[in-house]
């Protein structure tokens, strides 16, 4: 199998780049900055059909291919990785429905996905469970015809700008039901839905310009038909939808690397001390070779795990995983790299690799813990004798 | 049996020759004298008779003709169809074209319709081994090259400042001739519309004053205007500057732009990105304002001036005020 | 309507080199003359304004392609290729009578041309190329729009002082600035609609023209020499206060003969 992009895949990719570098580039100080939510660049993404790449061609998509959203994602991240996460997110917010919705729920909400005229966003995560994803707190209840929701979500990315919000909740809190994971469904929330209100935005070390936000719902109601997927499959549509989003994240990773790479590499090139660019120095030379390396390898293997996961492997988990996880220790490493290229300017607001480095190291974090990740992976390598 | 002849289109503007035109006429004059041929002038224009004694003191020979290149028709097509006549009752080897808009036009016009050979963008032309030698700035600046016929008669495009226009000591020659325009009937000219403002051509100003970015708004541009003056220059700006709107497109200088050659050119706040710098490269003397000691701009400038263009310009105006008199 | 919109391929601005036969390498990346997609952005309004279909054509080796598919996804609905080894080496004059003898085998209303190109073509090929198809000739536009009565054209032309406004029924050929407006992104439903868009490849066997009219062999103007031009000495830093800097200027100035 060959990871070559098909010439596709590359004008896809190439015109990508060239929009993040004419358009978005010039904003992402800006964006970290002020910490606002880039609107311009959502409807800017809308216009060139960028948020429609998730989804089917049928309801307004370009199809859905994981490697396509993949190349989109790293190309705007290398310029900004805040405006990387809008279209991680819109992705992210609308696997439950690509997953397992219905006909009737995929025509409702897609379109308007698809165009950009909304946002979506996934609830899972709460205070007390986070990396225990499975403790969730937040339940759903009958009520007539439809489900009352109580509780609340924390680190919802977009949750305050989203107008379609996947939410997960316990439908059945029987220890039994917990145990073998059968305890929760995922029901579609709307912006402006009656008691679902944002609490609160976070104060962050990167991704300033994206908004995370607590949600608060205090007896929401919901029909039964924007339940998402059979009562109880919720913990089962959560994983495959990691599984799936986790690429997205390990895209964010390595394009954030690829712009450090490229901003340290140029750095090096013109920076002159001791009578020559500094990149000749062997060191800085050594580093600038094992940024370039360690980028590639995470984008490769990437790469390698979209291909798998869209051809229905039975390890799209351990593929899902093991990308993120490279690519987020990646862009870790090849941002602090970076910053120590520049030396002391490297440090300060005006050069752009402190705000990589800032940005970089939310990838360690989200859609699984690193630990998680390795968990996860340790458990597939026993089973699997390797 | 004279040598060949060279014959230099006079483009004129309220009753006068420009001063491109009067380069050209210069070049005709040296290249004859090179090539031990003639050199004619044509005057072609309304008013003719009034630019021609202006013409005759730049070139030994003037034709003179009358033209309405401000009537219903397009110049460029007026003109064409006149030079056509006028080649058909006299002989030139090689036509010497200014390469204004009009003059392109015409070029391509009696290029397609006399058959002949054509070397564009001239910013020399010498004569050598019985040819013209056409010197031409290629890729932006990155490369000279030198062309040739390789036959004996042809079309070359000349760009302002090929050579200085010169008078040479005494009068030439004028001859009035009377010729049929026979335009193409199909193009018309509806309205011509003046806009507010218009400035100072950059096309062939001695000094221009360019600012880019860095300006920050159209207030700047007080700043660049003021400096621009005080070098009775013409101001210029990046693509950036006219697709802000700042300044009108005729005033943009670089790859969609316009390519100039000033004497001195002044950038102010212009980053030198490639796109500009194909526009202004082979200026004479580049001076450039930055704040940013590493911008692109110091590779190919010849002083920079590294500060707040706020702070330096208008200081820079009055000294050259002060030093003009 | 229909709309053909010439398309010269040059080489990606700052990696122009030239080939051993002195001429410019086109073998190398090339991408379309930066005008020529501020005229296809207006071919495109009036298509969507009045219906009908642009067509792009190009002259050119196999990397001219690279021109044209940006072209096609900015929504030119096809594309012509004239490609023929014998075209290399040819001067403006055999350029002239390839392109017109292409566009002669297209149907149009219109034909747009972008000014000037970053090459070295100076301007004057899409003079040379209305007179030769004999077709109303409007340049230097600025704005483009069809008359009332849908079957001429209005052209805004720069004038040193402004604009005049010329007009000229259809068929014509107008050459257009970048005043015309900037040209759209490709979106990726044009990128991925792009791939599967016919361009047809014309060779001069097709336009009916004897090789030795053209090429390396036919041209009327050679290359004697290519240099680079003298280097510049480096520039001169002045990094002090505004005032020192100013009196340092002028002297260097003066030195030069410029004040």
């Amino acid at each position: 199998m060959t990871t070559r992009l098909t010439a596709e895949q590359r004008d896809l990719r190439d015109a990508v780049r060239v929009l993040a570098d004419e358009q978005i580039a010039p904003r992402a100080a800006d964006v970290d900055a002020s910490g606002e939510f880039p609107w311009d660049i959502v409807e800017l993404l809308a216009r060139q059909d960028i948020l429609a790449l998730p989804f089917p061609a049928e309801h307004g998509g370009l199809g859905g291919e994981l490697l396509s959203v993949c190349l989109a994602i790293e190309q705007i991240s290398r310029a900004c990785a805040t405006s990387g996460l809008i279209l991680a997110v819109q992705e992210l917010g609308s696997l439950p429905l690509l997953l397992v919705g219905t006909p009737a729920q995929q025509a409702r909400w897609f379109p308007d996905l698809a165009a950009g005229r909304a946002l979506a966003a996934l609830a899972l995560t709460e205070s007390e469970a986070g990396s225990d994803a499975g403790a969730i707190r937040t339940s759903a209840r009958r009520e007539g015809d439809g489900w009352r929701i109580d509780g609340a979500k924390r680190f919802i990315s977009q949750g305050n700008v989203a107008r379609v919000v996947a939410v997960f909740a316990v439908t059945d809190p029987d220890p039994r039901a917990v145990r073998t994971r059968r305890h929760m469904s995922c029901f579609i929330v709307e912006q402006g839905a009656p008691g679902f209100s944002t609490a609160r935005l976070e104060h962050k070390l990167g991704i300033r310009g994206s908004p995370t936000a607590e949600l608060l719902f205090d007896g929401v109601v919901v029909p039964d038909d924007q339940r998402v997927g059979e009562v109880g499959e919720g913990w089962s549509i959560a994983m495959r939808t990691l599984d799936r989003s986790r690429p997205g994240i390990a895209a964010q990773a390595c394009g954030i690397a690829q712009g450090a790479l490229e901003a340290a590499a140029r750095y090096a090139a013109d920076r002159t001390q001791f009578g020559k660019p500094i990149g000749e120095h062997q060191m800085v030379a050594a580093m600038l070779a094992d940024m370039a390396a360690r980028t590639e390898a995470a984008r490769q293997l990437l790469y390698t795990a979209c291909l798998e996961i869209d051809a229905g492997s039975p390890q799209a988990g351990r593929w899902s995983a093991m990308c993120k996880l490279v690519a987020g220790d990646t862009a870790m490493a090849v941002t602090t790299d970076a910053v120590q290229i520049f030396g002391g300017y490297g440090y300060l607001s005006e050069y752009p690799v402190e705000r990589m480095m800032r940005d970089a190291k939310i990838t360690q974090l989200y859609e699984g813990t690193q630990q998680i990740q390795r968990l996860l992976i340790g458990r597939d390598v026993l089973a699997h004798g390797g | 049996m004279a040598g060949p002849v060279i014959l230099a289109l006079a483009e004129l503007t309220d009753g006068q020759p420009t001063r491109l035109s009067l380069e050209l006429a210069t070049l005709a004059s040296d290249l004859a004298v090179a090539a031990g041929g003639t050199a004619v002038a044509a005057g072609i224009g309304p008013r003719a008779g009034n630019a021609a004694p202006t013409l005759a003191r730049h070139v030994e020979r003037v034709i003179s003709v009358e033209a309405a290149t401000e009537a219903d028709a397009p110049a460029a097509i007026v003109i064409a169809s006149l030079l056509a006549a006028l080649l058909e009752q006299q002989t030139a080897d090689i036509v010497l074209l200014p390469a204004s808009p009009d003059g392109k036009d015409v070029a391509g016009m009696l290029a397609a319709r006399l058959d002949l050979p054509i070397l564009v963008n001239a910013a020399s032309v010498a004569w050598a081994d019985g040819r013209p030698v056409v010197e031409m700035s290629a890729f932006g600046g990155r490369l000279v090259t030198r062309s040739t016929f390789t036959g004996a008669t042809g079309i070359v495009v000349v760009r302002p400042g090929a050579t200085a226009a010169r008078e040479r000591g005494s009068e030439g020659s004028v001859e009035v001739v009377d010729l049929e325009a026979a335009p193409d009937p199909r193009v018309t000219v509806v309205e011509r519309v003046v806009s507010a403002g218009a400035a100072v051509s950059i096309d062939d100003a001695p000094v221009v004053v360019a600012g880019g970015r860095g300006v920050a708004g159209p207030e700047g541009f007080a700043v660049i205007e003021d400096l621009a003056d005080a070098f009775g220059g013409a101001v210029a700006g990046t693509r950036a500057v006219v697709d802000a709107g700042w300044l009108p497109y005729a005033q943009q200088v670089g790859q969609t732009g316009k390519i100039i050659k000033p004497a001195l050119y002044v950038a102010v706040g212009i980053s030198g990105a490639i796109q500009h710098k194909v526009g202004m490269q082979t200026s004479g003397t580049i001076v450039a304002i930055n704040r940013d000691a590493d911008a692109p701009i110091a590779d190919f400038a010849d002083l920079l001036i590294v500060g707040d263009l706020f702070e330096v310009a208008p200081r820079l105006a009055a000294a050259v005020r002060a030093r003009r008199g | 309507m229909d709309i053909l919109v010439l398309v010269k391929a040059v080489p990606i601005v700052g990696n122009e080199r030239l080939g051993a036969d002195e001429r410019v390498d086109r073998t190398v990346g090339l991408e379309a003359n930066g005008n020529d997609e501020y005229v296809l952005e207006a071919a495109l309004k009036l298509t969507e304004a009045h219906g009908g279909e642009v067509t792009l054509l190009t002259m050119g080796p196999t990397a001219a392609q690279e021109a044209l598919r940006k072209g096609l996804a900015m929504g030119a609905a096809r594309a012509v290729h004239v490609i023929d080894d014998g075209i290399a080496g040819s001067d403006a004059r055999a350029t002239a009578t390839v392109l017109a003898a292409a566009i002669g085998r297209q149907r149009y209303d219109l034909v747009l041309a972008g000014a000037d190109t970053s090459d070295g073509q100076g301007g004057t090929l899409a003079s040379a190329i209305a007179t030769s198809l004999d077709l109303p000739y409007l340049s230097y536009a600025g704005r483009i729009e069809l008359t009332d009565d849908g079957r001429g054209v209005r052209v805004q032309r720069l004038s040193p002082t402004g604009y005049d406004v010329l007009e000229a029924a259809l068929p014509a050929l107008v050459m257009g600035t970048q005043v015309l407006g900037e040209p759209r992104y490709p979106s990726l439903r044009g990128i991925m609609a792009a791939r599967s868009k016919e361009t047809t490849t014309l060779s001069l066997a097709d336009l009916g023209i004897a090789p030795d009219r053209v090429g390396a062999g036919a041209a009327t103007t050679r290359v004697l020499d290519a240099t680079p031009p003298p280097a510049r000495a480096g520039a001169t830093v002045l990094r002090t206060d505004p005032e020192s800097a100013v009196a340092a200027t002028i002297d260097f100035l003066a030195a030069r003969g410029l004040v």
